[in-house]
């Protein structure tokens, strides 16, 4: 009896403090914005400067020269800063209302205020995100009313839902699954361009790799061909230059690689006097990356191509960091390693790669090579930088650094009736100019956004949102990487490209009514380049993005302190 | 000790205990069964170059990835390329992997074994024989190897060495060398006070000749089914070095790295795992059959009565 009432009671308790624990933090009011009444009031333009450029970060400064005219002033000359700005981590956010909340993205994504073409109705997290069509868009409005984010990290489940019917649209199908897609005629697959480069390096400073002839005859023993189409999912390809063809200027759709012949590469080894009974290493590591999807096994294929011209090969699997740092110091003479494109331009893969003195990879740098890739990262002139990447490429393809093998590329697949569905090969599909006939577009992706403001994020996952919400001062062509105005209606360089002029657009206003000035791009990015700055918060604080952009921040904590 | 004669005569007839014990292995139902896996297994792998239809490394290329058997006989089409256990995922042949895999498997076994038993043997035999501090501390000192669980130890022994086949059958030898040296002990231990040791010590055989030629041939019976369960166990804890990326390197036709390299492909291509696993089972099974069936047979106790 005693216990039938002793139990009873804790039961009680028990449910008591769960409902307590359910209710507590519905009940944490949200600070209501006040309305800026910025725009009647006389304009007081900012300018945020770094005293010299001995910081070791891109920007000069960064100045509000009127209302609508931002001024950004580079320690540097950079042809690629277009296409930094137009990226997805450099939104524009209200200056106002990150004073508000202190830069700090957790609280800006509880109510997003932005410029895009959707905002936010609920983010029901671990569930779903939903949006609604911004009704002051300043450009096209959104075609479909509601955009649903959901997600699952199981291709399988993406897969189910979209043959079911539950969502429109997803990402990265399973390599096995789209060969069934294909044939469906109820969906259509996009793939994506991809935006990386997996090569097979050579230090050129290794025996038996020092010789010319010896790399050159690699270059021709290995069938790439094959190597894609066995070890790549679809959408990927064969790599001819060291950048993607989407890259222009870089690419060089002239020049070729060495086309497979092994016979010819059996001879250049023997007249370049190849040692045949050497062990060759061959270092990688086992890390799947969207350039090198299955690297153990393409190994094992690179393993068995040489050995039919009779060159011994010996694998050598290393640790991920391990391999990283042997490699970046000239120990490793022959292996495996990918790039990733972090911005579309081409001074992201030329320069970091064969023009830096820092980078000891591939041994010795190519003084020929060096030169024109230097000199190009200096003009802006279209036409001149492809002259000299044409320059570049065929000298890579003379000394041979480096073999390109693929380009690694993924898609997405929406249902056949959604109109201007599309993959991205910058992985921001724009959701505001598809149309499915319905008043609601499901999109169904990977992984869960971390936050809904994206000055301090790197994920794929997470930009895509702020893509939908968010405008940059430019912005990527839809599907494509080419630049386009966005914000700014448009924008003029100097003859060296080190001072950028944006000219924004007018009547553009914020989610929160505010109207778009040049203060609120001043703040935006000082925000994240100011250490200092009292809205350098983020999420985490490390803002990758602008780090590897635009090198260190202004007034950057001394090293010593980690 | 003439056998044949005494038959002859109609006398009783006298067997030597080693012939009785190998009459009553022969008649265990399942020694019998191991042993006829491990000649199979034997004879494939002295046999593997002219049973395997290509080279167990040979990439090719005109054969579509991780592509299920083929077999003529059970209705794939003639145009296609036999594969009795299909390709792999670098376009090999399985069966011609797994036919080789065989001799590695084998190999790892007896080696790594008889590495085992010859040191473990001595280090056991000396300090059974000798006792006081020395056994003391060559006992404690395989205590020590003892308290690790024997796949963690190699593990570790490996991280030092470094990866490859030749660290991980060292690694593996010196965990299983405990087993063996206990063994080895406990049966010197309880030899070396028997009359005939003390007989032939009074005559003056020196102590090696007595440890070697008096005691130690005592403790053959228990190292044969003991080394013999051993090979089961090493050839299993190869098998998983190679699955961790330890043991064998790529693209070696060895069973747990065929294992390890498809583990993700179990539901796309499961032939792929099936077949290596079916193998390392196969032969640990065997070893495991005979060494039981050896343990009865060998056993003094059991002389003179029926077969289990």
């Amino acid at each position: 009896m005693n216990k039938k009432i002793l139990s009873s009671g804790l039961i009680a308790l028990v449910v008591f403090s769960l409902a307590l624990a359910a209710c507590a933090p519905a009940a944490a009011p949200a600070a209501e914005p006040t309305k800026a009444p910025e725009a009647a009031a006389a304009f007081a333009p900012m300018k945020v400067e770094a005293p010299n450029c001995d910081y070791g970060g891109e920007f000069k400064s960064i100045e509000a020269v009127d209302e609508n005219t931002v001024k950004f002033t580079l320690c540097y000359s950079d042809p690629g800063f277009p296409s930094k700005v137009a990226f997805s981590a450099f939104g524009i956010q209200d200056k106002d209302y990150m004073d508000a909340n202190a830069g700090d993205s957790v609280a800006m994504s509880e109510k997003p205020n932005g410029t895009g073409p959707y905002r936010l109705v609920e983010w029901k997290k671990g569930d779903s995100i939903i949006f609604e069509a911004n009704p002051d868009y300043w450009g096209e409005k959104a075609k479909v009313k509601n955009l649903v984010f959901r997600w699952s990290d199981q291709s399988a489940q993406r897969y189910l839902e979209l043959n079911s019917g539950t969502v429109d649209g997803i990402d990265n199908p399973a390599p096995e699954d789209i060969v069934k897609l294909k044939e469906d005629k109820n969906f259509t697959v996009y793939d994506r361009s991809p935006m990386n480069i997996f090569y097979i390096g050579f230090n050129n400073k290794i025996a038996p790799f020092d010789n010319e002839k010896v790399r050159q005859a690699f270059a021709q023993a290995i069938d790439r061909k094959r190597i894609v189409e066995q070890y790549y999912p679809e959408g990927s390809t064969v790599a001819e230059n060291f950048v993607p063809d989407l890259f222009n200027p870089g690419f060089s759709k002239d020049i070729k690689w060495y086309s497979y012949d092994k016979d010819a590469a059996k001879k250049l080894l023997e007249d370049a006097g190849f040692d045949f009974n050497q062990e060759i290493k061959l270092s990688f590591r086992n890390v799947v990356r969207g350039y090198l999807p299955s690297p153990d096994k393409v190994a094992q294929e690179l393993q068995g191509q040489l050995a039919e011209i009779g060159v011994k090969v010996k694998l050598n699997e290393m640790e991920s960091a391990t391999f990283i740092d042997a490699t970046a110091a000239g120990q490793e003479g022959f292996y495996l390693l990918g790039w990733s494109a972090d911005y579309p331009d081409s001074t992201n893969f030329y320069d970091y790669h064969f023009a830096n003195e820092n980078n000891k990879q591939f041994g010795a740098l190519f003084p020929d090579i060096a030169e024109p890739i230097k000199a190009a990262g200096k003009i802006s002139d279209t036409a001149e930088r492809q002259k000299l990447y044409d320059k570049v490429n065929e000298l890579l393809k003379t000394h041979v650094p480096m073999i390109p093998v693929a380009h690694g590329g993924s898609a997405t697949v929406f249902k056949a009736k959604v109109e201007g569905a599309h993959a991205s090969p910058l992985t921001n599909e724009i959701f505001a100019v598809m149309n499915n006939g319905a008043d609601q577009l499901v999109w169904m992706q990977n992984g869960e956004p971390a936050s809904l403001w994206c000055s301090d994020e790197t994920d794929g996952e997470t930009l895509r949102g702020c893509e939908a919400m968010y405008d940059s001062l430019l912005a990527y062509k839809v599907g494509g990487v080419e630049v386009e105005p966005s914000l700014a209606e448009k924008y003029t360089s100097n003859a060296d490209a080190t001072e950028y002029v944006f000219n924004l657009r007018k009547g553009v206003k914020f989610t929160n009514g505010a109207a778009l000035d040049a203060n609120d791009v001043v703040s935006s990015f000082a925000a994240q380049w100011d250490a200092k700055s009292p809205n350098h918060k983020g999420r985490t604080g490390t803002f990758e993005y602008f780090g590897s952009f635009f090198g260190s921040f202004l007034n950057a904590p001394e090293k010593s302190a980690e | 000790m003439a056998p044949k004669e005494s038959k002859k005569k109609g006398q009783y007839e006298r067997q030597s205990p080693a012939r009785e014990s190998f009459r009553r292995f022969l008649r265990h139902r399942s020694a019998q069964v191991g042993l006829g896996i491990l000649l199979v297994l034997v004879l494939i792998a002295i046999f593997a170059p002219l049973l395997a239809p290509y080279n167990p490394t040979q990439i090719l290329k005109n054969e579509k990835r991780r592509d299920v058997p083929c077999i003529h006989l059970l209705g794939c089409p003639a145009d296609k390329n036999e594969h009795i256990m299909g390709v792999d995922g670098n376009s090999r042949d399985l069966f011609s992997r797994v036919l080789y895999g065989s001799r590695l498997s084998l190999q790892i076994g007896l080696i790594t074994i008889s590495f085992a038993i010859l040191i473990g043997g001595l280090i056991g035999a000396f300090a059974g024989y000798v006792g006081g501090w020395v056994d003391n501390l060559l006992m404690r000192l395989m205590d020590v190897l003892m308290a690790f669980p024997s796949l963690l130890l190699a593990i570790a022994i490996v991280t030092v060495l470094g990866t490859g086949l030749i660290n991980a059958l060292l690694a593996i030898g010196i965990v299983s060398i405990p087993r063996f040296a206990r063994l080895v002990r406990a049966s010197v231990l309880s030899t070396k006070e028997l009359d005939y040791v003390a007989a032939s010590r009074a005559l003056g055989a020196s102590p090696i000749r007595l440890l070697f030629q008096r005691i130690l041939p005592n403790s053959i019976t228990p190292l044969i089914v003991q080394g013999t369960l051993g090979i089961a166990t090493a050839i299993l804890d190869a098998a998983a070095l190679s699955f961790l990326g330890l043991g064998a390197e790529p693209p070696r036709p060895e069973w747990g790295l065929m294992l390890g390299e498809e583990k993700n492909s179990v539901f796309n291509a499961p032939h792929l795992v099936f077949f290596p696993g079916i193998a390392i089972m196969l032969t640990v099974l065997s070893f495991n059959l005979v060494g039981d069936g050896l343990r009865d047979a060998l056993d003094p106790r059991l002389r003179g009565k029926p077969v289990a």
